[in-house]
């Protein structure tokens, strides 16, 4: 296929009657294999290719019915997510990301509803909160682009409520001028020049205009956030730039153009997990190029009550009774995850880190039971939630994963579960109800 | 207020059927001792007020019993074989109840090998619990009649529990508690017998639920429907007695030691007991640098020997002493 892949037509199905004469020439001259021929008789030109022909997948049941073929798609789109390689790959935990926010003219557009502005505001909002939800180490800072200039909306904080106050006025976000992307990603680069080097630095920009006024070259500023490992993804509103794919291909980010509203979650909500860590892409397979790893000590503190006796803070002298004891000094410190005022042991409560430990030890995903034959006895019901499994298979074909009696069995324990639990003991509990592991 | 006070309740009861403990319990040696047989009817008592209390009001009972956990009721199943003969000295729903919980926990205590006996499975009741929530509260075109209506029950959990922490299943207790989290569920923590449990005491902080140890425990009926009959709509109002702190210590992945100073991978933020040259999770080689900063840094040589899970309690009270009298912010 890659031979003639620049070409517009790729006419070589001479089977094919609608293809006479067009394609006689080439089909003779190159012999190809079955596969590829399939393949061009069922598409007429190469763009057709990324289109997925989704009414051609649907099948009628024997009634004329879709419900069918409706909850089959539905059951698959849900297993998809789970059949994804469960091969080891390093991810960033402690992560420091800057939102760039469009803050132009441009994104009072009214394409997407009810403007660009506001619907931008309400995503970012959302994924604020499911950004500290999956990243509890995490730090978030906000800067806007109004007026040519960059602004600082955010400090970087790793409290979501901060990080949300400073996006909930909206009549202080409100657009004005053209956009400048240099001096916001300088900004945004300046916010993160002190980090330690085992965290990531990444920034998202949710772009809405076409152009940028820039004081200097932007392709500077892309070499110096190369060299710093700064990671850049891009959701442009508008189409695509090629300065943002540049900025976004060259530092290992993610570039989209949002074609709706809900495409426009979809991409700012991919972003949430946690990134494969950079250095394993650059340089994959030779070891030299670990990133660098330390190991951190940490406290973990214990919360004092409403009612207990009244002290100073170590970190504010304020008086008050609720805070946390620092184990090694026994210091009293507000709030955690945070560095001892006095000692300087980092204390973070182990909550905190217990959050993100599903990615470590995922749960193995269940195999779909084909058949019912080669098991001696068969629970009657869902080993979680007890919810009958129905008696009679609903289609007779097994695909991709998708068990035709509705069972899903643990590899471990050898319990049956049914399609909802699968999903939620892979996606949200993150254990497995049978062997508690 | 009133709108939410009107919802109606499901409460997922997980009940620690930990044969040893509930041997020990019943020690005439304990200042209050408590058979399994007047748990158990203290117990149904309870339930049979949550059922009164409200008509729509649901109910889930599970055991956790020794490697193993068992739906014991739930108001959509029946799960005995014949329904109870009709008794004209008690009401139907209380009758089905108790004859559904009593049968079942027996007919599992029979099956129970009386030789080794492996720890309770109750993060095996939890998650069931939580799976079984999930499932009554989405709203789903196979579920049974019963949730046809719009008015999804509030759920909570309450566990009642004898036996003391199992560090090995700190990860997935942990996960549990994030997902009820999720599913805004509040668990609840009755500590019957035995020392207190820091996973549990977490996971009623942080889901918003009270942790109650029990003193006298001759009282435990009176404690269950004063503390854990209202639902938490209706508990901001009351005075429950909440925790009054909170341990956050975790368990190490090395020796399941709990730890309160531990050493953290920067890649996976596996908890260490002491510095150890190779991650074991994710197979990260440390600097030899950072290992021997850290072994100097390390305040005592980490315990060679587990620290013991018992002498947890007496750990807490060397943190007071130390509050009482400090203010070490004064710069």
């Amino acid at each position: 296929m890659d031979v003639d892949s620049d070409s517009d037509i790729s006419l070589f199905g001479d089977e094919d009657p609608r293809a006479k004469g067009k394609g006689k020439g080439k089909a003779s001259e190159r012999p190809r294999k079955g596969k590829a021929k399939r393949k061009a008789k069922e598409q007429a030109y190469t763009w057709e290719a990324s289109y997925t022909r989704s009414w051609d997948t649907v099948q009628e049941d024997e009634t004329g019915s879709l419900q069918g073929s409706v909850e089959d798609l539905m059951a698959r789109g849900r297993r998809r997510r789970l059949l994804a390689p469960a091969s080891a790959i390093r991810r960033t935990i402690i992560r420091h990301l800057v939102l760039i926010l469009d803050l132009s003219n441009s994104m009072m557009d009214r394409d997407f509803r009810p403007t660009r502005f506001d619907l931008a505001l309400r995503y970012a909002r959302e994924f604020v909160a499911e950004w500290f939800d999956q990243n509890p180490l995490g730090q978030i800072g906000v800067v806007g682009m109004r007026s040519g200039l960059g602004e600082r909306v955010g400090e970087m904080s790793g409290n979501p409520q901060d990080v949300l106050r400073s996006l909930s006025d909206r009549a202080k976000l409100e657009p004005a001028g053209e956009p400048s992307l240099q001096n916001a990603i300088e900004m945004a680069r300046g916010n993160m020049s002190h980090l330690p080097t085992q965290s990531s630095r990444e920034i998202l920009i949710i772009y809405g205009s076409l152009t940028t006024c820039d004081p200097g070259n932007i392709h500077e500023t892309l070499e110096v956030c190369v060299k710093s490992r700064i990671r850049i993804s891009i959701i442009a509103l508008a189409a695509e730039m090629k300065i943002c794919r540049e900025l976004s291909d060259k530092t290992g980010g993610k570039f989209g153009v949002a074609m709706n509203e809900g495409h426009f979650k979809d991409l700012l909500f991919e972003l949430v997990p946690p990134p494969v860590q950079q250095a394993t892409i650059r340089n994959a397979g030779s070891g030299s190029g670990n990133p660098p790893a330390d190991l951190m000590m940490m406290g973990f503190p214990t919360r004092l009550p409403d009612t207990s006796t009244p002290s100073l803070c170590a970190c504010h002298s304020d008086m008050k009774s609720e805070g946390f004891l620092c184990p090694r000094c026994m210091a009293k410190v507000c709030d955690v995850p945070t560095d001892c005022d006095i000692c300087g042991l980092m204390i973070v409560s182990s909550p905190h880190l217990a959050r993100s430990y599903h990615h470590l030890f995922p749960v193995k995903p269940y195999e779909a039971v084909a058949s019912l034959d080669d098991t001696s006895q068969s629970a009657s019901a869902c080993h979680a939630c007890a919810r009958p499994f129905p008696a009679a298979p609903s289609s007779g074909v097994v695909t991709e994963g998708i068990s035709p009696l509705g069972r899903y069995r643990c590899p471990d324990c050898h319990h049956d579960f049914c399609t909802e639990c699968d999903v939620f003991v892979h996606d949200v509990v993150h254990c497995c109800p049978g062997c508690g592991k | 207020m009133e709108a939410e006070a009107d919802k109606p309740s499901h409460l997922a009861v997980i009940v620690d059927l930990s044969p040893t403990q509930w041997y020990l319990s019943a020690q005439a040696s304990n200042p209050y001792p408590l058979s399994i047989e007047s748990f158990l009817s203290q117990i149904l008592a309870f339930l049979n007020a949550h059922i009164a209390t409200k008509n729509e009001n649901t109910l889930a009972v599970f055991g956790a019993f020794p490697g193993k956990s068992v739906m014991l009721y739930a108001s959509t199943e029946t799960l005995v074989d014949e329904p109870p003969p009709l008794d004209a000295n008690s009401y139907p729903p209380f009758k089905m109840v108790d004859t559904t919980v009593t049968q079942r926990i027996f007919r599992e205590l029979d099956t129970i090998d009386p030789g080794d006996e492996p720890p309770c499975a109750l993060v095996g009741a939890l998650t069931k619990a939580l799976c079984y929530i999930n499932r009554i509260t989405l709203p789903s075109i196979s579920t049974s009649v019963a949730e046809g209506s719009t008015n999804v029950p509030d759920p909570r959990i309450l566990i009642l529990s004898v036996s003391p922490d199992l560090s090995s299943s700190y990860i997935p207790i942990m996960n549990a508690i994030f997902s009820a989290q999720k599913l805004k569920v509040t668990i609840d923590v009755c500590k019957i017998y035995g020392p207190d449990t820091v996973f549990l005491q977490q996971a009623a902080h942080l889901t918003n639920g009270s942790y109650i140890f029990l003193e006298r425990r001759d009282a435990l009926l009176q404690y269950l429907i004063m503390s854990f009959l209202p639902p938490p709509s209706v508990r901001k109002v009351l005075a429950v007695p909440r925790q009054d702190k909170i341990d956050f210590r975790a368990a190490c992945f090395c020796h399941k030691n709990i730890v309160d100073i531990g050493f953290v991978c920067s890649v996976c933020l596996s908890i260490f007991c002491q510095p150890v040259p190779v991650c074991s999770t994710c197979r990260t080689k440390f600097p030899i640098k950072a290992l021997q900063r850290l072994k100097s840094a390390c305040p005592s040589p980490a315990p060679a020997t587990p620290r013991p899970l018992a002498n947890l309690n007496n750990a807490v009270p060397r943190t007071t002493e130390a509050t009482n009298h400090g203010t070490p912010g004064l710069r």
